[in-house]
């Protein structure tokens, strides 16, 4: 009796073992714009990635410096090809190309950052950075003596001009005088250049830098100067140790591994995510030791208030440069015009083309 | 304009021209004795990686520098291994070293992105700094760019005032006739390379160290091949170079300027300014018909004798 | 004393001995970039499989490798024209870009044209957007002796600027959502695919103009000076050739050539004109050009290798996990290598008798 029960212990562990191991490893793949050393954009991607790659049962791998377009379809065919379970990709170029590539593998969960499309296996999602860019406006609108605010920019795209557009948001929140001055690099890294476009700022008139570039160039100008500077991507402050008052920052890891496994239990349902604040997908970085104690305050409310949905960052009257009102007074603009934004709030000076 | 506005735009201009001054001038000593190096990119990131490397496991950027110098010439070397001893094609061998560099820098580089090293700052000269103008233009950089004020000088006397300097310039401009001489024309084309290599990896050095003081893949952004182009545009003196390094560095600052003070061109437009007037100043010059130097016998090899 | 000398052979070496060469310069480079996947920490045999498996192992590969081709081989095609006149062309890329341009004004302008009207007329202005670039640096030159380098480099930054500002302004898809590319072709304006492959039709583009560019430098007289003018400018003017017209006439089929590959990849691949279809196909055509020895066959088979190798390296990625940037090292060293193996067609080393 005894051996019998030895035995069915035996049986019963081995039948419970062999069906942890049918529930085989999943697969996670994910597709980078740049290489992960630009200390970016794909960087903060890839740091999501590491989390999921934390997860018991899973294994991830990634392809960098992908090109949009043709070379990215060949790319998500191949992780598909080879039994990846879920692919993530993490531009907007990627697109169209996930979406062909979608339909040819309806069992592959794809998940496609930044865009719009949708298909009954691919789903959409972004982060709404533009939450945590209007608070770092908040702490550079209280900081700046001259009024004015520099922003070293990539490339005029609606991610970009709807960051600046929150970030000047935020400025005129606390100072309605407050003019933010834009700068467009045409290059996501090139340090030098972000520095030499963040000094042409300094010079004229601007004493916070705020930057929607990859590396620490900008911040590092402003160190220099004796001014302040706004990061981005990750906490920056080892580059301006003086300047740095806080930066957005992402963390992708929690919606990776929330998304993963859901998949795995079968839950999932393609749809379109734009986490925020709420979910902790953006923040800032902890703030410099200049920044006073009710700057300070008021941020974490308003941080408070944005995610728990009470305050909203586009909300009317908003003019654009021109003076026209394009967001109607009381009224929140719907997610759609946010993802196309192509205009820039008034007091900002610069040009979207 | 204001002073206001045009020295800081002075300024900026020697600053940024600094790293495409310094891989130009290397450029032109190689092409000096014969060899064209079109893996200018590959040697300056090369230099980049190895003196914010250096500088910050030592602690000092002066040997981050030298280090920076050296990983250039030793990168330049593969060119010479290439077409001085297995007489490759030189345009290729080149273009090779440009991949091949990028390729091992940010390969190596790509867990020191993101970390900071010790750089050089800033730092006014006595007496000179105060000059009017002048001063705050040239006199308020850091040690790296007064570096690069003395180097075409010191070139310029070499090549024309020195016997090591004219036998290079004649393995570059008749270096059958040179052989004959018995001038080892392979040794001083040797020169040449690593001799412009270490100028390239300073140039990549400037950039890691001076101008930033960061790593980041693709630091060098191109501008070895601004220096390639640079050096056709100085007709192969030393002295237009740096007309040239400024001068590009200039308008670059200049369109930075331009969009911070509001104006309404589309940046694409902006950003074509640079390259569009280097063309056009090289159109001009070449209308007044300006000498140029160019090596007779540029890119092409010699040939070993039995 | 034994040493080793240089002896330049009689005779350049046989078919099959610069096979061997080929062959041990690649190992060489296989076997170095072997050693620094080892010191990153990856089994390097096992990497090198993983890539040629990546590269050309299965139908998928091969496709995605010949795909990749097409563009740097037309690229390649025109720049090697240019080379046999020695006229530095560096300026594929910028004509490339400025062939995409054309093409897109073309389909954009003309959407509901006969796929066999606008097809023609894409390409016609594609070849001719693309000759007018590579005609400005050869003008420049005819005239006041600028050096084509530095203009056709220039004009690379220059055109790929200007697609820029097209794409970003005023040829945005207004359905985009505001992201930098133009609206998607209409059917009529694509290149289709051929049969159940991922290869579209450029494919044949490709051999068609391989062969005619092959044969105009063997069977027609302008090819036939533009090669002896190559050789030697000096005796061509002697000999009276049009030297001038020449420069004018290569760097416009230069062009032309890489606007057709322009047009390929925005009508075939992208299927609309976006900033990302710039991936330096005209600077790795030069290599192409160089290695193949500016012969159309040759042309062919190293934009495969090359195309075959940058389609491995991500299949490395992907299954070892190796940085992107280890593709550059691989494409380098091969570079060097089989350029220093080159030496041996022509030399050998032999043994210093002892004195």
């Amino acid at each position: 009796m005894r051996l019998f029960k030895v035995v069915l212990v035996v049986i019963l562990s081995l039948g419970v073992c062999s069906a942890f191991a049918a529930d085989k490893e999943m697969k996670v793949g994910f597709v980078y714009v740049s290489p992960i050393g630009d200390a970016g954009y794909s960087y903060a991607h890839d740091v999501g990635r590491q989390a999921v790659e934390a997860m018991p049962g899973v294994t991830t791998s990634y392809v960098e410096a992908v090109p949009e377009g043709p070379d990215s379809e060949r790319v998500m065919l191949n992780m598909a090809r080879k039994g990846y379970d879920v692919i993530f990709a993490t531009s907007f170029g990627y697109m169209d190309p996930m979406l062909k590539v979608a339909a040819q593998f309806p069992k592959t969960a794809f998940f496609h950052c930044s865009g719009f499309k949708m298909a009954d296996n691919m789903g959409n999602y972004f982060g709404r950075m533009y939450q945590a860019r209007y608070l770092s406006g908040v702490v550079a609108g209280s900081m700046t003596k001259s009024n004015i605010l520099g922003y070293v920019a990539a490339f005029p795209i609606p991610e970009v001009i709807r960051g600046i557009n929150a970030f000047a948001l935020g400025a005129q929140s606390v100072n309605p005088d407050v003019v933010v001055r834009v700068v467009w690099t045409k290059t996501w890294y090139d340090p030098a250049t972000e520095k030499e476009a963040a000094k042409s700022l300094l010079d004229v008139g601007a004493d916070v830098i705020a930057q929607h570039q990859d590396s620490p160039g900008p911040q590092e100008a402003a160190e220099e100067k004796g001014v302040y500077s706004i990061g981005y991507n990750s906490d920056m402050s080892s580059f301006a140790p003086k300047a740095h008052l806080t930066a957005p920052v992402w963390h992708w890891g929690p919606y990776y591994t929330k998304m993963v496994d859901e998949v795995r239990k079968g839950t999932w349902k393609a749809s379109s995510d734009w986490p925020g604040l709420a979910e902790g997908i953006v923040g800032l970085s902890p703030f410099g030791k200049m920044v006073p104690q009710n700057v300070k305050d008021k941020v974490k409310a308003l941080e408070a208030e944005i995610a728990s949905g009470k305050k909203q960052v586009f909300v009317g009257p908003i003019k654009d440069q021109k003076g026209e009102v394009k967001i109607a007074d009381g009224v929140a603009a719907p997610d759609k015009d946010l993802l196309g934004m192509t205009w820039f709030v008034q007091g900002v000076v610069g040009t979207t083309k | 304009m204001s002073p206001e506005i045009i020295i800081p735009l002075l300024a900026a201009a020697v600053q940024s021209g600094t790293p495409i001054l310094y891989a130009t001038l290397g450029e032109i000593f190689t092409e000096k004795s014969g060899v064209l190096n079109l893996g200018v990119e590959g040697a300056m990131i090369i230099g980049a990686l190895t003196g914010f490397l250096v500088s910050r496991y030592t602690g000092s950027p002066a040997l981050g520098f030298l280090a920076a110098g050296v990983a250039g010439s030793l990168a330049t070397a593969l060119h010479g291994i290439v077409c001085l001893w297995f007489l490759g094609n030189q345009v290729v061998s080149g273009l090779a070293l440009t991949i091949l560099g990028a390729g091992l820098a940010n390969y190596i580089g790509t867990p020191f992105v993101g970390l900071s090293a010790p750089g050089f700052s800033p730092f006014a000269v006595p007496f000179l700094s105060s000059i009017p103008f002048l001063g705050p233009v040239f006199f308020q950089h850091d040690i790296l760019v007064y570096v690069s004020y003395c180097i075409p000088v010191v070139m310029v006397l070499f090549l024309t005032r020195t016997r090591f300097g004219l036998s290079l310039r004649a393995a570059g401009e008749y270096p059958a006739a040179a052989t004959a001489t018995g001038l080892n024309v392979i040794a001083y084309r040797w020169l040449g390379i690593v001799g412009g290599g270490f100028f390239m990896g300073l140039g990549g050095a400037y950039l890691s160290l001076a101008y930033t003081h960061l790593w980041t893949t693709n630091l060098t952004a191109g501008r070895g091949w601004i220096a390639v182009a640079l050096v056709i545009f100085a007709f192969w003196r030393p002295g237009r170079a740096v007309f040239g390094a400024y001068l590009f560095g200039g308008i670059m600052a200049l369109q930075l300027r331009m969009q911070a003070s509001g104006t309404q061109i589309s940046s694409s437009i902006l950003l074509m300014l640079p390259y569009a007037l280097t063309v056009f100043v090289l159109v001009l010059s070449s209308w007044r018909k300006g000498t140029s130097e160019e090596p007779a016998a540029l890119g092409v090899n010699v040939e070993p004798t039995e | 004393m034994v040493g080793i000398r240089i002896v330049k052979r009689q005779a350049p070496l046989g078919f099959w001995g610069a096979c061997l060469v080929l062959f041990s310069a690649l190992l060489l480079s296989l076997l170095l970039s072997g050693v620094l996947l080892f010191l990153g920490g990856t089994p390097p045999i096992k990497g090198i499989i993983t890539l040629f498996q990546g590269a050309f192992c299965s139908r998928w590969a091969l496709e995605d490798s010949v795909l990749k081709a097409i563009p740097i081989f037309l690229c390649s095609l025109g720049v090697a024209v240019a080379f046999r006149l020695k006229i530095w062309n560096i300026g594929a890329e910028g004509q490339f870009a400025l062939g995409a341009v054309g093409a897109t004004w073309v389909a954009l302008t003309f959407p509901d044209w006969p796929k066999f009207v606008l097809l023609p007329a894409m390409i016609c202005m594609a070849m001719v957007a693309g000759g007018a670039w590579g005609f400005i640096p050869a003008l420049l030159r005819q005239r006041l002796k600028t050096n084509e380098i530095i203009v056709t480099l220039m004009l690379n930054y220059i055109a790929i600027l200007f697609l820029d500002y097209l794409v970003y302004g005023v040829w945005k898809d207004p359905t985009s959502f505001g992201f930098p590319m133009t609206p998607s072709f209409s059917d009529q304006a694509i290149v289709g695919k051929i049969g159940s492959s991922t290869i579209n039709w450029g494919l044949a583009h490709c051999l068609v103009l391989g062969v005619l560019v092959w044969g105009f430098f063997k069977y027609t007289r302008i090819g036939f000076e533009v090669k002896a003018a190559g050789d030697s400018v000096r005796a061509a003017k002697y000999a009276g050739l049009p030297y001038d017209r020449l420069v004018i006439l290569v760097m416009v089929m230069s062009g032309a050539l890489a606007g057709w590959a322009g047009f390929l990849e925005a009508s075939a691949t992208v299927n609309r004109l976006q900033p990302s279809i710039m991936v330096g196909y005209g600077y790795t055509a030069i290599v192409v050009a160089w290695l193949a020895r500016l012969n159309p066959l040759g042309i062919g088979v190293a934009s495969i290798l090359l195309a075959g190798l940058r389609v491995g390296v991500e299949n490395l990625q992907l299954d070892l996990q190796v940085p992107a940037a280890f593709g550059g090292i691989l494409e380098g060293l091969i570079l060097l290598t089989v350029l220093a193996g080159g030496f041996f067609t022509y030399y050998r080393f032999e043994r210093r008798k002892k004195r």
